[in-house]
């Protein structure tokens, strides 16, 4: 095993309140993506 | 009147079906025929695998939601397609075995004006000498029974862990040409984590097989991610957190036979190597059902619906990677043959990889085949119900609805760990999926920004508000389909 994430990264990863204002973030990106719509590639 | 059949009740056929209920009048006809008698949120059984979720939390009966929808739902297979129809019966049909109840066993003819094939794949185990779960120490997630035979084979290593066995632990693809390398992550993840939870992580060496050149391929030909505020490829991302975990890895592998606790594999060098193991989970190749299509006078036309799997509005010319575009992608999942007929989901067959393809020295192809992961599935299944819709409505009417995967984003939130406090999610936007090379040049194909991946609890969160959100939709409670798919 190599420690390839710090102490300080870790934290702010499975911290709860960091991570809730993350999900909120994460939630409408995604959400954006999917809304962002979709189309056709061949008539530009 | 019109009668549309849906072939198939998984993401694909169940979001086909729900759209065109819901938007059509009583008036049409809307025939689910599909031989599982559950649906199943197929993301989730990842965490039936581990012990975490049971079966029953993931799947919910058919027949009575179709009931009280009006869907009309037979638990039946489809076994030969009549587009034509034949010398008796002058609508297009297919030929389907119904496969419980009473009449199982009985074949029907079930004509239709329009028909959805969304059968997805065939788990093709057959492929691997020796692969079948839950045989040889090697077992699959790629079922709910499948997850839950899993879950009892790990939950026994665990048990002989904690008396001290050391154990090994191979997880990935038992195929050179399989796709799904997503899942078999999410599961390793888990597994780790799992190990981690019962205390006996140090009693297992755990290694990732796949037929990915690089790490954090997943078939996608992998992605230049934005992270934070860097910019890092996905094969970075995937061995910082394998390296992080202890996970060791095994890349060009095809895998080509398996046997009691041993893996036999050929690399790209050409080399025929082996993996030992005590529990493996490999997930197989997919493949067409091998579907056979008839004419009007029973001549044999199944090379105008199939190639493996269902032909559609592709280009399949064969060309090299170097001239592979985003253009040869379908957009309205049509089978050019017949213009009633259409595949979305996994069911359509690609027009080649995503990823570049690459052979063994001794000609073998060892190459992620594309993954169409449960977004766009929804995605192509609700635009063909749009555009049959406004066939219904205006039959000479040009399909509006479009969704090529080189235009189309996605998300997949892996799931690395179960738990509220302690879980983690990987969670990745690509756009678009296919990579766009000539729109997005310097960025392998793919818009930074919306092609991002994070780790953390957030992404645990998230794919379990994931699963409650989609089965909620899938159940068609109150406006279910304010949900995107
Ligand atoms: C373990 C695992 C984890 C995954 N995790 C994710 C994830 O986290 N996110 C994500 O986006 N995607 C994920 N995927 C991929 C996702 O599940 C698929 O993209 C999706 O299920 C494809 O939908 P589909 O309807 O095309 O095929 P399927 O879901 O396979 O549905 C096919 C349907 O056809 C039926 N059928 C089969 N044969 C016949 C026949 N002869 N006649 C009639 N019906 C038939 C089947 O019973 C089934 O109902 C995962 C896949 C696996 C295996």
């Amino acid at each position: 095993m190599t420690q390839r994430i710090s102490k300080y990264k870790r934290f702010m990863m499975m911290n709860p309140i960091v991570q809730f204002f993350k999900f909120i973030y994460l939630s409408l990106k995604v959400l954006v993506i999917v809304a962002g719509g979709h189309g056709g590639t061949r008539k530009a | 009147m019109t009668k549309i059949v849906v072939l198939g009740a998984g993401i694909a056929g169940h979001v086909a079906a729900s759209h065109l209920r819901r938007k059509l009048s009583k008036e049409h006809e809307v025939v689910v025929v599909s031989p599982n008698s559950n649906y199943q949120w197929i993301p989730s059984n990842i965490w039936v695998g581990i012990g975490r979720m049971k079966p029953k939390d993931l799947i919910f009966p058919l027949a009575p939601l179709y009931a009280k929808k009006n869907i009309d739902y037979k638990q039946a297979k489809a076994i030969s397609f009549y587009p034509e129809g034949d010398t008796d019966e002058q609508k297009p049909y297919v030929l389907a075995e119904y496969v419980a109840g009473d009449e199982k066993g009985k074949k029907e003819k079930v004509t239709y004006d329009y028909l959805i094939n969304a059968t997805g794949p065939k788990l093709n185990f057959g492929a691997t000498e020796g692969l079948s779960p839950g045989n040889n120490k090697a077992h699959s997630v790629c079922t709910y029974t499948h997850a839950q035979e899993a879950w009892v084979a790990l939950e026994e290593a665990i048990q002989q862990m904690k008396q001290g066995k050391k154990t090994k632990i191979l997880i990935g693809t038992g195929h050179a040409k399989a796709t799904c390398q997503g899942a078999a992550f999410e599961y390793i993840l888990n597994v780790e984590q799992e190990l981690r939870r019962h205390k006996v992580r140090d009693m297992a060496e755990i290694t990732w097989i796949s037929n990915e050149y690089q790490l954090g391929d997943f078939g996608m030909d992998g992605m230049l991610l934005s992270y934070g505020s860097n910019i890092l490829k996905s094969s970075e991302m995937v061995e910082m957190i394998f390296e992080d975990r202890g996970i060791n890895w095994i890349l060009g592998a095809g895998v080509n036979k398996v046997e009691d606790g041993v893996a036999h594999y050929e690399t790209l060098d050409g080399e025929y190597k082996q993996e030992t193991y005590d529990f493996a989970m490999l997930i197989p190749s997919f493949s067409g059902h091998g579907f056979k299509a008839f004419g009007k006078n029973g001549e044999d036309i199944t090379e105008r619906l199939f190639k493996g799997f269902m032909i559609v509005d592709a280009d399949y010319t064969p060309k090299p990677y170097e001239e592979w575009t985003v253009q040869d992608w379908p957009e309205t999942y049509q089978n050019p043959s017949y213009a009633n007929i259409f595949a979305p989901g996994i069911a359509f067959a690609p027009p080649h990889g995503i990823s570049k393809p690459r052979k063994s020295k001794n000609g073998t192809d060892i190459t992620p085949a594309p993954p169409r992961t449960g977004m766009p599935s929804g995605i192509t299944a609700k635009l063909v119900a749009d555009n049959i819709i406004e066939m219904i409505k205006n039959p000479n009417h040009e399909l509006h609805h479009k969704g090529s995967m080189g235009n189309m984003g996605a998300a997949c939130i892996a799931s690395a760990g179960f738990g509220m406090t302690k879980g983690s999610g990987i969670s990745i936007t690509t756009y678009p999926i296919v990579p766009d090379f000539k729109k997005y040049p310097d960025t392998h194909g793919r818009k930074l920004g919306k092609t991002f991946g994070s780790i953390g609890l957030a992404g645990h969160w998230l794919k379990l508000a994931l699963h409650y959100a989609f089965i909620y939709k899938a159940k068609m409670k109150p406006f279910w389909w304010l949900i995107p798919e």
